[in-house]
């Protein structure tokens, strides 16, 4: 990774550089920035456009990474600027295990791993699979690269090919090129292509050992973009993969980013059970740690502020907490932000662009907003706001932790008698502040409004001691229902849904209305909640009823309620096994005093808080009757026979509406 | 062997138990000629159906008895399958169209459709129209009843509809007024325990008479219940005595002890109990509604409210019926039931122990 400070030239290029470099719009930018003080744009706003542009790519998920667009030659040049050019991120990236701002152990996981399948003597052969998840930013692909490089093997990486132009390129290491190599591929498409690399990965590696060294010959095939094709087909990159593994050599490591919102690619491209099957190893990464990351910060602060003497000013702790917190465990899009706000903390007088001229230019109606900037610039990154447009990323909650700020609802202890307070007969309503915002929260937790309450739902019961509150809030939960019941306002009101379920929980728990008597909980474990189950559950054997008891004739209330309760409890045979062990289900209530059916499933941590299957559609989805279990066709032969004279006889026809067969034969006039 | 609900079920009008005049007016009614659209209502378990199967038979004869059930697929404007079972003669066709959920009103136009434009075969020795016969027709949603009404005009030479539901009150008024409405009621008392003695005698068994007024108190005149219950009676204990215990169907016996578990302790741990169990019910099929409701102390067979109830004094009872409804009604228009049925329960405990703790410091309770 050493090559990576060479210049300017080499990173912008540089397709395999562990982190995209994400300054290529504000430098290209500068010939923009002369362009913009020829017409007298202030620079306020110059620079406020550049941010926008490029807080977004840092923001991405790496694998849908582009390549970066060849920077044009800045108008201005110096000597000193080309290295304000590179990224902090490509200058600064770590090539050794001390550098790192994973946890020690995580390191020491991949390493293991990477030792034992790199073995080239002991190792069976068959292809092992490592599967690095985590949120993005948090040092995935530099672990691998910098294992690789201390380990001595190569690191071989894959890149869809998008177009053919930006693949040829002299990388030192082999990155897939399917124009010089392969020429075959360029109608091929990316799924082949992937399944080509792989092959030739394998095979390649074989030769090399062959001609030279063992160790140099030794390589990890490293996957972190993935064609677009398997996220809609899971199974073929099921099959590609199954393949590797029976005929692969080297180890094949892929590095997929986890997002909050539950559509996690991770679960959906490797599902526990082909995980299992393959025997891929799965090590997830945790956002970087506060005081990991405010290490590496200083250190890329120091080391700049050395290199670049005067002219980068480095900011101060509280500056680099702020950054931190802002980040959320994203250590690239914080080195990013560092890198701004060093550059906005630099006074316009040492800047290498000729902004004097700009100003002077400036008419006097733009007077505010030159102040303004001014401003803004000599408080650097001080102030939360700007650090928060520079690099901030959406803060994000799990779960776990939401659920818990809204149920322990912690308070601020009032300070002197600031408030008016209320009057004697509504003091019982009296609360202190909160620390939190519901609406925050639940936003934060990435999860609709009704799951939220849901979980809400499930858990609040264990926070709360008097009845009096426990009917309050369970009436704003039912309150909350009633607000997103009908679909046609549903969107809208969603949002009041949420809002009321999490302040009326907040409210009504009257013991844990002062910031000084909240201690008294303790830890409760949090469970996720029944209801989809349940539901679930309800509908299908609703429908399995109906669908196996067809021939009674009856209404759905009727036959839940009556006859399939007292079919339990007659002798009266059966016609089938379906039926039979519908009965002893569905019939039969245990009469215990605890319900065993439902077990509780605690919430974990990292929970993403998502369940599976339909978890919003009742109400809004129609009860759709499908024939559950064994449908209609199969109890049909032998059902005639034990039917009632009195109940006619069905006999059973599978006929669309269409041809719908008319028995004319039996036909007998009186 | 089949229920004795089915084996002796009245297969003409004038083999009918109880309601006599009635079924001789539906006699009436056949032979006249002009058949009008009917609306069948009365509560669950009084005898509509024996009666609209009885009438089909008055109309087309026995040809009618020969049933099949068909499972349809119909394909909605929105592409949408729908898939529903309907159960058809040659003469008619029945269908739970509130089975489609919020499709039904594109299963109902497009059954009634099929079935009006197959014309009789025979029309000169036969009826010249068919028999549509909807059931819960009063969980049609509002968009399906107005169908049902252009429908009901339209195809009025070829197609009459029998419609079936417990109230008229979900009904709308147009449809209402389109139809000859005749209300079952539930047979009285003695009614229903001459239908048990004679089904038993038709068995070979003997009733005594006090067990069959037993079973028809606790069944609440509903006869498809009492029979169902002289039968699981005959299961558990023969020969009859009369004071033998009439089992319960479990989801009963569990509700009781629900009700029963937050009658005797008020505290959220409790509730949480109660949820479990509110769950353990619904999962066996057991409706919401049903759960909550049940209200009327004479049938104290069902629901949740009319455990609560008993449990309750003169001034409280009030109160819990209004909550109840309250919730009910939430639980209609809501999309979650469990909120409902467990802010019921909340609201419940907190009134019944604010209650008790009165009770105990004024006068004796």
């Amino acid at each position: 990774m050493s090559k990576l400070s060479t210049g300017r030239k080499a990173s912008s290029n540089k397709l395999s550089s562990w982190v995209e470099p994400s300054f290529g719009d504000l430098f290209s930018g500068s010939g923009l920035n002369s362009f913009d003080l020829k017409k007298g744009v202030s620079l306020g706003e110059t620079k406020s456009k550049a941010q926008k542009t490029s807080t977004d790519p840092s923001s991405q998920r790496p694998s849908k990474r582009r390549p970066f667009p060849p920077t044009p030659e800045p108008l201005v040049s110096s000597g000193s600027e080309q290295s304000q050019d590179e990224p902090w991120v490509d200058r600064h990236s770590p090539c050794s295990q001390v550098e790192l701002a994973v946890h020690k152990k995580k390191i020491e996981e991949v390493e293991n791993w990477l030792k034992l399948h790199l073995n080239v003597k002991s190792e069976i052969k068959r292809g092992a699979i490592l599967l690095l998840t985590g949120p993005s930013g948090c040092g995935k692909t530099a672990t691998v690269q910098v294992l690789a490089q201390e380990l001595g093997c190569r690191v071989q990486e894959w890149s869809n090919p998008t177009t053919v132009s930006e693949f040829r390129k002299e990388d030192v290491r082999e990155t897939f090129d399917p124009d010089s190599r392969f020429n075959g591929f360029h109608g091929v498409s990316q799924t082949a292509a992937f399944q080509e690399f792989l092959l030739r990965a394998n095979k390649y590696s074989h030769l090399q050992m062959m001609g030279e060294g063992e160790t140099s010959g030794r390589k990890v095939v490293l996957v972190e973009d993935l064609p677009n094709q398997f996220y809609r087909q899971p199974a073929s990159l099921h099959d590609i993969l199954r393949r590797f593994v029976r005929t692969g050599r080297c180890p094949l490591v892929f590095v997929v980013s986890d997002c909050l919102s539950g559509s996690g690619s991770s679960r959906l491209l490797f599902p526990r059970d082909l995980q299992e099957e393959l025997g891929v190893c799965n090590i997830s990464f945790n956002p970087v740690a506060p005081t990991s990351m405010i290490k590496v910060l200083s250190r890329i602060v120091t080391q700049e502020a050395a290199r670049s003497g005067s002219r980068v000013t480095a900011p101060d702790r509280a500056a680099l907490d702020l950054l931190c917190t802002g980040s959320s465990g994203d250590i690239r899009s914080a080195i990013n932000s560092l890198q701004f706000s060093c550059l906005t903390g630099c006074s316009p007088e040492t800047t290498p662009w000729p902004v004097k001229k700009g100003k002077a230019a400036a008419s006097a109606a733009r007077g505010v907003s030159k102040a303004r900037s001014k401003s803004k610039a000599s408080k650097g990154s001080e102030s939360l706001d700007s650090t928060q447009a520079i690099g901030g990323k959406d803060a994000s909650l799990f779960l776990f932790r939401a659920l818990g700020k809204i149920l322990y609802c912690k308070r601020e202890s009032c300070t002197g008698p600031e408030g008016p307070s209320l009057p004697a007969h509504l003091s019982e309503h009296q609360r202190d502040t909160l620390l939190v915002d519901p609406e925050l929260v639940v936003e934060k937790s990435h999860m609709s409004g009704e799951l939220f309450n849901l979980y809400l739902h499930q858990n609040y019961l264990d926070f709360f001691s008097d009845l009096e509150d426990v009917a309050r809030a369970s009436e704003y939960l039912s309150d909350s229902d009633f607000l997103t019941a009908e679909w046609s306002s549903r969107s809208t009101m969603l949002e009041y849904g949420s809002s009321v379920a999490t302040r009326g929980l907040i409210h009504s728990n009257s013991a844990r209305a002062r910031a000084d008597n909240q201690a008294s909980v303790g830890f409760r474990p949090l469970h996720k909640p029944h209801w989809l189950l349940v539901n679930k559950k309800y509908r299908e054997n609703c429908q399995a009823a109906q669908c196996l008891f067809t021939s009674y004739c009856l209404t759905p209330l009727s036959l839940q309620t009556e006859l399939l309760p007292y079919l339990a409890q007659l002798t009266n045979p059966m016609r089938n096994q379906a039926q039979i062990a519908f009965i002893q289900d569905v019939g039969r209530l245990p009469l215990r005093k605890y319900p065993g059916r439902l077990k509780l499933e605690a919430l974990t941590d990292r929970d993403p808080g998502t369940l599976d299957g339909d978890s919003e559609e009742e109400g809004a989805e129609p009860a759709v009757p499908a024939p559950t279990g064994p449908g209609p066709g199969e109890t049909g032969g032998d059902q005639g026979a034990d039917l009632p004279a009195s109940q006619p006889q069905p006999t059973m026809a599978q006929a669309l509406l269409e041809d719908e067969e008319l028995v004319i034969d039996e036909y007998d006039s009186n | 062997m089949s229920l004795w609900v089915d084996k002796y079920r009245p297969t003409s009008l004038g083999k009918l138990d109880y309601h006599k005049e009635q079924g001789n007016q539906l006699k009436n009614l056949v032979q006249c000629g002009d058949f009008p659209h009917l609306l069948v209502y009365g509560p669950s378990g009084a005898g509509k159906k024996t009666r609209i199967m009885c009438l089909l038979r008055e109309l087309y004869g026995p040809g009618v008895e020969k049933l099949r059930i068909e499972h349809q697929s119909i394909t909605a404007p929105s592409k949408k399958k729908i898939e529903i079972n309907t159960i058809a003669s040659n003469y008619h066709l029945e269908v739970n169209a509130s089975d489609a959920g919020n499709s039904d009103r594109v299963v109902i136009q497009e059954l009634i459709k099929t079935v009006a434009q197959s014309q009789q075969i025979q029309s000169s020795t036969q009826r010249e129209f068919k028999v549509v016969l909807l059931t819960e027709v009063d969980r049609l949603t509002k968009d399906a009843q107005h169908a049902l009404r252009r429908t009901m005009e339209k195809y009025m030479s070829t197609c009459r509809l029998i419609l079936c539901c417990n109230s008229t009150s979900k009904v709308i008024g147009p449809i209402r007024s389109r139809c000859l409405a005749i209300r079952v009621p539930l047979p009285s008392m003695e009614e229903v325990c001459g239908v048990l003695t004679s089904v038993c005698r038709k068995e070979g068994l003997l009733l005594p008479g006090e067990l069959a007024k037993q079973i028809g108190e606790k069944s609440g005149r509903n006869l498809r219940k009492a029979l169902l219950m002289c039968e699981a009676c005959r299961v558990q204990q023969y020969p009859f005595s009369a004071d033998q215990d009439i089992p319960e169907t479990d989801w009963e016996v569990y509700l009781k002890e629900t009700a029963n578990a937050i009658v005797s302790q008020q505290s959220p741990q409790r509730l949480l109990e109660v949820r479990a169990r509110l769950y353990e019910l619904l999962t066996h099929c057991i409706p919401p509604e049903i759960i909550i409701k049940g209200l009327v102390p004479p049938s104290p067979d069902q629901g949740l409210v009319s455990e609560l109830l008993g449990n309750c004094d003169g001034h409280l009872k009030t109160e819990v019926a209004q909550m109840a409804a309250h919730y009910e009604h939430r639980l209609q228009l809501g999309n979650k039931a469990i909120y409902h049925l467990e802010a019921f329960v909340a609201k419940f405990m907190a009134v019944y122990k604010k209650f008790m703790e009165d009770g105990l410091d004024g006068m004796m309770f």
